[in-house]
């Protein structure tokens, strides 16, 4: 489950996927109920009368070893979220597609959102990853856990490394269905989000309807990723036209 | 004395000099630090002898098997034995020695030779091992159904219907990736690789397959990986560059410090692979069978392992319903066969035929490790025909200067049958695909 920060649901429909009028764009992320796997070659396909642009968004995971960046991926994705930590050795990107309606226009807009998760332990040890990692990157999750107090008090660290980078900073929260194992004060989530205003997402606990679980958090990174200004909408390669055009909001 | 519950395998690794335990894995429950302390001792008593301890069995069928890999690293594998019935001691020792060495590999691999020689931080040195741990309990559960590349060390392939096409692109994505060292892996399976791909060490090109196909399975579109390579490039890291085309097909190549991943993506897999989008889907549908559907099996092949002995690859397929008429007994299940075909080609090439040897290992030590029997050594030739009757099925092995064939048959084909079905059935895959 996540839970958003209340601005949200300003510029895009919120929980527009239980809306009548949206069964068309999701059924074609869905696969005999579950979210479908994309491979690269591959994106959602509408009938040809439904014009919908797709606009492409390159978002950079970080957080500490374990924090949860490959189940968080996996999550968002709908795919199996691994239930040892195996940490990850190199980069691992996952696409997500996730259908969007404007609330000024009524607009509908696919967004691609590739997730880049690098191991922390290979950032360590290999130069070469994190550059690819910050390369066009138009947004950065922030990940801390909340039974792990020292991922939350490193944020401020994390975040004033990105700043005047112009990218959309989100913070999210993990494993917030450990409250067993709490570490992390509501009190302190909200001082932090009014400090350094950023939201502050929180995920963790099972997969359930496969869409409730993930949109408000994707909405919210839409949300602000849409707001931000410029970004290069693409039709997919599959569709045989690449060219590239530039929308301004 | 029992160690450990049947079934199950317990790995363990210390340093070599000192004894200082790094990691285990496997098994639910782990040996108690006595035991472990006394596998070592029992080892290190021998060495001081001059005796090197390779291997031992317990009373209750269970298997101990050393290794010191670079004078550095002590693996210890601890088996319980009797896989539901499988196979002898034999059969058991050469799994194991073969899990120890792709064990080793792995860590190479993921970590580079130096960290794991030079040793100046033991504390680090655990820390650092936990990211081979992924594929390491890959390897010890060895779940995989149709994948034998582990035990082989010939690589998996897959046979596609359309080879030239996706020869090409693959040859072509490389180059374009400044690479000479691409593949494209379909089902975990080899489908087209460029030559230098095929130049690598065997047991490189299976570890790499290994790699691909657990991040194949997390489902991720594309990855950038660092990986050594044990023989080629111990030292110097590659990076592993792996795209998603459709799930289930991915390509792959071994690059320097360019591309990017992100301009290999954008810039190169659209362009490459989108005319190809039907030729891979019709590849996906070759599905496990490995091999074209141009090629027909006889039906009374339950399941087969073909080994091409010069490239060092392989294809296999198990076939899930062969009709069978009423009255015979009943057919081993899908897994069952490909553990049949794993036990048989170990007991064909422990004891009639060559195991290629592909490993480095220095001579001395492949003597004191030979897996084959005295009974071998002791024949003034080769054979090349071996065969094996079960209360299970039919068990058959063939080897020709380019092929060795590992097949299975039901029961209820005669034994004097069983040459002609695995000549035919070799000459009917050879001539189809040129295997
Ligand atoms: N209960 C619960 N467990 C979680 C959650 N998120 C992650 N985990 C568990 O935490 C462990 C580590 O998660 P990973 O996603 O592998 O960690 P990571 O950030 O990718 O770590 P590195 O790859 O080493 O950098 C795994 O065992 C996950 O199952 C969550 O929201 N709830
Ligand atoms: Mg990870």
């Amino acid at each position: 489950m996540a839970h958003v920060s209340p601005s949200s649901g300003s510029i895009i429909v919120a929980d527009w996927h239980r809306c009548k009028d949206s069964k068309e764009y999701f059924s074609k992320i869905l696969h005999k109920k579950r979210r479908k796997n994309f491979g690269l070659l591959e994106s959602p396909v509408m009938p040809p009368h439904v014009a919908v642009d797709t606009v492409h968004y390159k978002i950079f995971l970080s957080g500490k070893s374990g924090v949860g960046k490959t189940a968080l991926a996996a999550r968002l994705a709908g795919l199996n979220i691994p239930n040892m930590h195996y940490e990850t050795t190199g980069i691992e990107t996952t696409v997500v597609y996730w259908p969007v309606k404007l609330r000024e226009n009524g607009r509908v807009l696919f967004f691609r959102l590739q997730l880049w998760d690098c191991g922390e332990n290979a950032l360590r040890r290999f130069d070469h990853l994190l550059p690819a990692c910050k390369e066009q990157v138009d947004a950065v999750l922030f990940l801390f856990s909340f039974t792990d107090r020292t991922s939350f008090d490193d944020l401020s660290n994390q975040i004033a490394k990105w700043t005047g980078a112009p990218v959309v900073k989100l913070v999210v929260g993990t494993k917030f269905d450990l409250f067993m194992h709490c570490d992390v004060a509501e009190r302190d989530v909200r001082n932090f989000q009014e400090t350094w205003s950023v939201p502050v997402l929180r995920v963790g606990g099972e997969v359930s309807d496969g869409l409730g679980d993930v949109a408000s958090l994707l909405n919210c990174l839409a949300e602000h990723l849409w707001a931000s200004g410029l970004c290069i909408s693409q039709t997919p390669f599959t569709a045989g036209d690449r060219d590239c055009t530039l929308i301004l909001t | 004395m029992m160690m450990l519950q049947h079934g199950s395998t317990q790995l363990l690794c210390l340093t070599a000099s000192s004894g200082v335990p790094l990691f285990t894995r496997g098994a639910s429950k782990q040996l108690p630090f006595s035991v472990i302390g006394s596998l070592n001792g029992v080892h290190m008593f021998g060495g001081g002898h001059g005796v090197v301890l390779s291997s031992c069995e317990t009373e209750g069928g269970g298997k101990v098997v050393w290794r010191v890999f670079q004078d550095s690293m002590m693996l210890i594998v601890v088996s319980g034995g009797g896989q539901d019935g499988a196979g002898d001691s034999k059969e058991d020792e050469v799994r194991l020695q073969r899990l120890l060495e792709n064990v080793w590999s792995c860590m190479v691999l993921v970590l580079g030779q130096d960290e794991l020689t030079n040793v100046r931080n033991v504390e680090r040195l655990k820390r650092d091992l936990r990211s081979c741990f992924s594929l390491i309990d890959q390897l010890l559960e060895d779940r995989q159904e149709g994948i034998l590349g582990n035990l082989t060390h010939c690589a998996d392939s897959l046979l596609p219907p359309n080879p030239t096409l996706l020869q090409e692109a693959v040859d072509g994505f490389a180059q374009a990736s400044d690479s000479e060292f691409g593949c494209l892996i379909v089902h975990g399976r080899i489908a087209a690789a460029t030559e230098k791909w095929w130049r690598l060490a065997p047991p490189e090109v299976v570890l790499l397959s290994a790699l691909i196909r657990s991040l194949s399975a997390s489902g991720s579109a594309s990855c950038d990986y660092p990986v050594f390579l044990p023989q080629g490039s111990p030292t110097v890291a590659h990076r592993l560059l792996r795209f998603q085309l459709l799930p289930g097909a991915d390509v792959c190549v071994l690059c320097g410090p360019t591309p990017s991943l992100h301009s290999a993506e954008s810039g190169m897999v659209g362009r490459f692979w989108t005319p190809l989008v039907e030729t891979l889907r019709d590849c996906l549908a070759v599905g496990e069978h490995s091999l074209p559907r141009s090629v027909s099996l006889r039906p009374d092949v339950l399941a087969l392992l073909l080994i091409n002995r010069e490239t060092r690859r392989s294809v296999s397929c198990v076939r899930t319903s062969t009709n069978r008429p009423l009255g015979d007994p009943p057919l081993p299940s899908k897994a069952r066969c490909w553990e049949i075909l794993k036990l048989f080609y170990i007991f064909s090439t422990t004891r009639y035929f060559n195991q290629e040897e592909t490993l480095c290992v220095s001579p001395e030590e492949r003597a004191q490790r030979a897996n084959t029997d005295d009974f071998v050594l002791g024949f003034s030739h080769q054979p090349l025909q071996c065969y094996l009757v079960t209360e299970e099925c039919k068990s058959y092995g063939l080897q020709t200067p380019q092929h060795q064939l590992f097949l299975l048959a039901p029961l209820s084909v005669p034994t004097f049958a069983l040459r002609t079905v695995a000549t035919q059935t070799l000459s009917d895959i050879v001539g189809a695909t040129g295997f």
